[in-house]
């Protein structure tokens, strides 16, 4: 197996834009191409993730980005997986790179749901769930999370408060990114005192629908070295399934995909959750962010929240989770979330993080899933 | 009928169509065609009482299209009596969580636009 490098990374600004999903395609691709220093023609094959290209009424993105590219005889291909889209495009990718396939690929992710409402994300993002059973019955994506978050407040020695402090933080985490969609200070009050979306969670608890492109450059260690600009090391990846509606879980606290893809991501980088400096963690509520961190073995089942309260995954602490502000601050286009989650690593790892540096970092991890957690995949980084 | 129809009229019924596996016995709600546990095809009918607790829920608020007039509402994932199933649904007039504590005793009662819809007993 060939090992496998980040030779580049760039993202637009999360939030609400105004160019079109192909633009937007572009835009992340060309920065990751500047980042590796690279000519595009010595890229020879394209990953895109996306979900919801229909609502900008461009599906089939990835000939669109390679002929923007001037290689529009490159091959390139879409992947689905929800709001995991990204990290298994990227999981794609990589193997293709470690299997000798490629030696240098794009892999852009990228979402554009803003323009069509809350009503419609709301909707549409329900078809994410196993509909027979969930978003037939009205369940909303936070309602499914919110049926976590109750399982866990019945569960576990916890208050809707802990959930609040997990949404400061990655506020204060976000005001240090100037991508971030979401650049405000909030307090637990702010919190506890915004609207009821599914109850226990409220908006706050909520990540905000997002428009965004990431991309990175993946390729062999030969072709990193070969080229000269800063790159890093993907030194482990994993994925993992659990049942597709909550219903089939065994514990409805636990993801199992989170513990499956961390394993085997732990398992090929020969390292233990110990050993994690930082993780880019899939925070799309607040209560996410908690039974993330318990699922990758950093916290017991059950005290993810008392870390939380005693600041250990605050910025530079124990282990700072989400330094990028997570979906929670930095945002959530869904299709590109993944690829951001590199993006940061990229960024942290290289020295390009600013004001969230995670000081004496050498290695990073992200945790993307899609739905409430029925696909995931987990990545490890090492600096170079 | 496909299972699916069969599960939904047996959900107007007040009953739950689960998937018993002949080699080793789990228990499986009807949409699953290969048992979890040993891989195996063969099941036989098991129709079982859709009586239960609640074993977690959610009150919406934000709804999908189509759901806004009945905010707010639950959506119930509800533990079945002596199994190890649980099944999710909809459920009518809850409003906050003082209505509906986890473990309350709730069953189904029927199907329609809303899904499978689970009222408390």
């Amino acid at each position: 197996m060939e090992k496998v490098c980040v030779l580049g990374a760039g993202s637009t600004k999360y939030g609400k834009l105004a160019d079109s999903i192909a633009d937007i395609t572009t835009q992340a691709s060309i920065s990751a191409i500047e980042s590796a220093g690279i000519d595009p023609k010595e890229i020879k094959a394209g990953y895109i993730s996306n979900v919801f290209g229909v609502a900008d009424k461009q599906v089939h993105l990835g000939p669109v980005l390679m002929s923007n590219l001037g290689i529009s005889d490159k091959p390139s291909l879409s992947i689905e997986s929800a709001c995991g889209s990204g990290s298994v495009a990227f999981r794609e990718a990589f193997a293709n790179v470690a299997a000798g396939f490629y030696d240098c690929l794009v892999v852009t992710g990228v979402e554009k749901v803003t323009h069509t409402g809350t009503e419609w994300t709301t909707t549409y993002f329900a078809y994410c769930s196993d509909f027979f059973y969930e978003g037939q019955a009205g369940a909303s994506f936070p309602g499914l999370f919110a049926s976590m978050a109750r399982a866990y407040l019945t569960e576990f020695n916890t208050t809707e408060e802990d959930f609040a402090r997990v949404a400061v933080k990655n506020h204060n985490n976000g005001l240090l990114n100037p991508k971030a969609h979401l650049q405000k200070k909030i307090t637990i009050d702010d919190v506890m005192n915004s609207a009821v979306v599914a109850s226990p969670l409220k908006l706050y608890d909520c990540c905000p629908f997002s428009d965004g492109a990431s991309s990175v450059v993946l390729c062999s260690e030969k072709f990193a070295k070969e080229h000269g600009n800063d790159y890093i090391e993907v030194i482990g990846s994993g994925r993992g399934g659990s049942p597709a509606a909550l219903q089939g879980r065994e514990h409805m606290t636990t993801i199992p995909s989170t513990k499956i893809a961390s394993e085997a991501a732990y398992k090929m980088a020969g390292i233990t959750a110990k050993d994690v400096n930082f993780a880019e963690v899939h925070d799309c509520f607040t209560i996410a962010e908690i039974v993330d961190t318990e699922d990758l073995g950093f916290f017991e089942k059950g005290k993810g929240v008392q870390a939380v309260r005693e600041g250990r995954t605050n910025l530079n602490s124990d282990i700072s989770i989400n330094p990028s502000g997570g979906l929670k601050s930095k945002g959530h286009p869904i299709g590109a979330t993944g690829i951001g989650q590199v993006v940061e690593v990229f960024d942290q790892l290289t020295g390009k993080a600013g004001a969230r540096t995670v000081k004496d970092a050498k290695i990073g991890l992200t945790h993307n899933f899609g739905a409430t957690g029925a696909s995931c995949a987990v990545h490890v980084f090492q600096s170079v | 009928m496909t299972i699916k129809e069969q599960l939904i009229e047996n959900a107007k019924q007040g009953k739950v169509l689960a998937h018993k596996c002949t080699s080793c016995g789990l228990l499986h709600l009807s949409t699953v065609y290969f048992c979890q546990k040993c891989g195996s095809k063969g099941f036989e009918d098991a129709i079982l009482d859709g009586t239960g607790s609640v074993a977690t829920y959610t009150i919406i608020t934000v709804a999908p299209a189509g759901f806004e007039k009945y905010t707010p509402y639950a959506f119930v994932v509800l533990q079945l009596d002596n199994t190890d199933l649980r099944i999710s649904g909809f459920m009518a007039g809850i409003a906050t969580p003082a209505d509906l504590p986890v473990g309350t005793r709730a069953k189904i009662t029927g199907f329609d636009e809303r899904g499978i819809i689970i009222e408390k007993q």
